[in-house]
């Protein structure tokens, strides 16, 4: 046993490593929201300043008036929340049958659910562009939100079962012998038990969704619905960019997800280690 | 007497908790209607479009019949004319440069992490839930903003390695062949890198102190202790991961697609771009699929291991 003091320094010894780490490795995205505060003056100044001299917020003022950022936003967020609402629905019944079914089906339904969520979107886009345009909704948000749910569902079904898991069978027995029937209770009783797991697979969900690039891309041509990522792409695809601008557009989109990450970071860590290796 | 009143007993009898076995409701009809309403959807938007690619592999697609389902059968010719391609190859060994180089990074950076996180002391929960915020920007974000950070002229990774006189002249990171994968897998790993470290850190949370204490007092050394204690007791987790990195990096489009749109001249293409640049570029929808389907094995091929990992871990 190392003495106490020696202990203590050595504590902080590593506190402190542990925040230069981090602050390095976080770097890029501080990067990014003071390039966007940057005059295109001091941009392209040479050595770049750590902190802008000179504040500004005309970047931002273009990609509000110019760019139409709040379009991008609403058409992004218009995507993103019914993702959301779709797959934590589908995602809670799934899971709570996962959870709670013994049958050989069960074990096959876990496997299809597995080697489902593995396919990259980018090669399943052709299909869905077919799909979508038999179905007559190419340019419609239904289109990406759809095809959207198919890449956060298998995930929330992953996650979410061993969550329900953990809900004490006893409870839905008392439940069921004060009569209430198996949805009764599923509604009354697990539901609001599983409120916070399916908090954070819906913050998860609303993450993937907003950030969701190939799906827009290819299923909605019309500039006014596409969301912010095609938007930024837009910016970002040519050879020159205004980077100053490009920066303010990205710092403004990222905001909720980062908002959200830090309300709800230890959960989603907590998410996150027991769905995956589970 | 009905299942309700058995069960209703059985809770009041500790001596039957034995028999318990078929929790209430494990035949229920509306659980099963619950697993068909997420699966069907699953296999209506994932399973159809999966075999309908590998279906159009197998056709001659053309802009006049890709409504169709019926169209010219084409054999292998598809498969022949992606073989014959020499971008193909190229593109092929850059997917696999591309995902080898982040299995290995993420995995090995993410362990060192995890293992320094999970050192007790002041802020290391904080810290280390911090390091996610990155891994959880849209990958299209990261893309841009990688793209600003190399930048040539004005890019900050280039000020800081001239600054530090590690190199004479800037550096083309995006705009030479040489370089460009080598670029956007410095990024992905950037960003893929704290999932990674995340789940690992779980796993070295469950292994048991007991082995430690022994070694130490049997003299082993640090290396020692992790070599024969912490290695061995991780292994189903670092495949386990290894095989989720793989998954993830097989994925990758908008973080390529935004920083050199998988130029120049191929050098930094993968597959899943590549396949996509045949359909909706050159609307040559066969090869697209054809591409398209070499992916598909490689990643269920990795999606079985993925899957065994796990029922051996599960039975464990």
């Amino acid at each position: 046993m190392m003495p106490r003091r020696l202990l203590l320094r050595r504590n902080w010894v590593l506190s402190a490593a542990g925040v230069a780490g981090t602050a390095i490795y976080l770097f890029p995205i501080y990067w990014m929201f003071i390039s966007g505060l940057k005059t295109p003056a001091e941009i392209f100044a040479n050595p770049p300043t750590l902190i802008p001299l000179h504040p500004s917020l005309a970047a931002y003022d273009y990609v509000f008036m110019r760019e139409n950022v709040l379009r991008y936003m609403r058409n992004s967020l218009s995507i993103a929340l019914p993702v959301t609402l779709l797959t934590v629905a589908m995602g809670a019944m799934g899971g709570y049958a996962l959870s709670r079914l013994r049958s050989r089906l069960v074990d096959l339904a876990l496997l299809v659910i597995l080697l489902l969520q593995v396919f990259p979107e980018a090669l399943l886009a052709t299909p869905m562009f077919i799909i979508f345009k038999l179905l007559g909704l190419l340019n419609t948000f239904a289109a990406v939100i759809l095809a959207t749910t198919s890449k956060t569902l298998a995930f929330a079904l992953i996650v979410l079962r061993p969550m329900f898991r953990q809900v004490p069978i006893e409870l839905e027995e008392a439940s069921m012998v004060d009569g209430c029937n198996r949805f009764q209770t599923f509604r009354r009783i697990v539901l609001p038990i599983m409120q916070i797991p399916l908090i954070v697979v819906g913050a998860l969900s609303f993450v993937q969704a907003y950030g969701e690039f190939v799906y827009p891309l290819t299923l909605l041509s019309r500039q006014e619905l596409q969301p912010a990522t095609v938007g930024i792409y837009s910016f970002v695809g040519a050879e020159y960019a205004d980077w100053h601008r490009v920066m303010a557009f990205s710092s403004v989109f990222v905001l909720p997800v980062l908002v959200l990450f830090l309300l709800l970071q230890r959960r989603i860590v907590a998410g996150l280690t027991a769905g995956a290796l589970k | 007497m009905n299942r309700r009143g058995w069960r209703f007993l059985r809770g009041r009898h500790p001596r039957r908790r034995a028999a318990r076995t078929v929790p209430v409701g494990s035949r229920s009809p509306l659980l099963f209607l619950f697993l068909a309403i997420p699966v069907a959807y699953l296999l209506a938007l994932v399973a159809f479009p999966v075999a309908y690619n590998v279906l159009m592999s197998l056709q001659d697609v053309n802009l006049g019949n890709i409504a169709d389902l019926l169209r010219p059968f084409a054999g292998l010719d598809n498969y022949r004319a992606v073989m014959a391609d020499p971008e193909f190859r190229k593109v092929f060994l850059n997917s696999l440069m591309f995902v080898g180089s982040n299995v290995v990074a993420q995995v090995g950076i993410g362990l060192a992490v995890a293992l320094f996180f999970s050192q007790r002391f002041p802020w290391s929960q904080g810290l280390r839930g911090l390091l996610l915020a990155a891994w959880m920007l849209p990958a299209l974000v990261v893309g841009a903003l990688w793209k600003w950070l190399f930048a040539t002229e004005y890019g900050v990774v280039n000020f800081v390695l001239i600054g530090l006189r590690l190199v004479p002249a800037p550096i083309h990171w995006l705009s030479d062949p040489s370089l460009s994968l080598a670029s956007v897998t410095i990024a992905n790993i950037w960003f893929g890198t704290p999932f990674s470290m995340i789940l690992l850190s779980a796993a070295v949370a469950g292994i048991p102190l007991e082995p430690y204490e022994a070694a130490a007092l049997d003299g082993a050394g640090p290396l020692q202790r992790f070599r024969y204690i912490t290695l061995p007791a991780l292994r189903p987790a670092l495949l386990a991961v290894a095989c989720l990195v793989t998954i993830y990096t097989m994925r990758a489009f908008d973080l390529i697609f935004a920083m050199t749109g998988g130029g120049p001249l191929d050098s930094s293409n993968v597959l899943p771009l590549f396949s996509y640049q045949f359909t909706f570029q050159q609307f040559s929808f066969g090869i697209g699929a054809a591409i398209g389907s070499f992916a598909f094995v490689i990643v269920f091929g990795v999606a079985l291991l993925y899957v065994s990992t796990l029922k051996r871990e599960a039975t464990e």
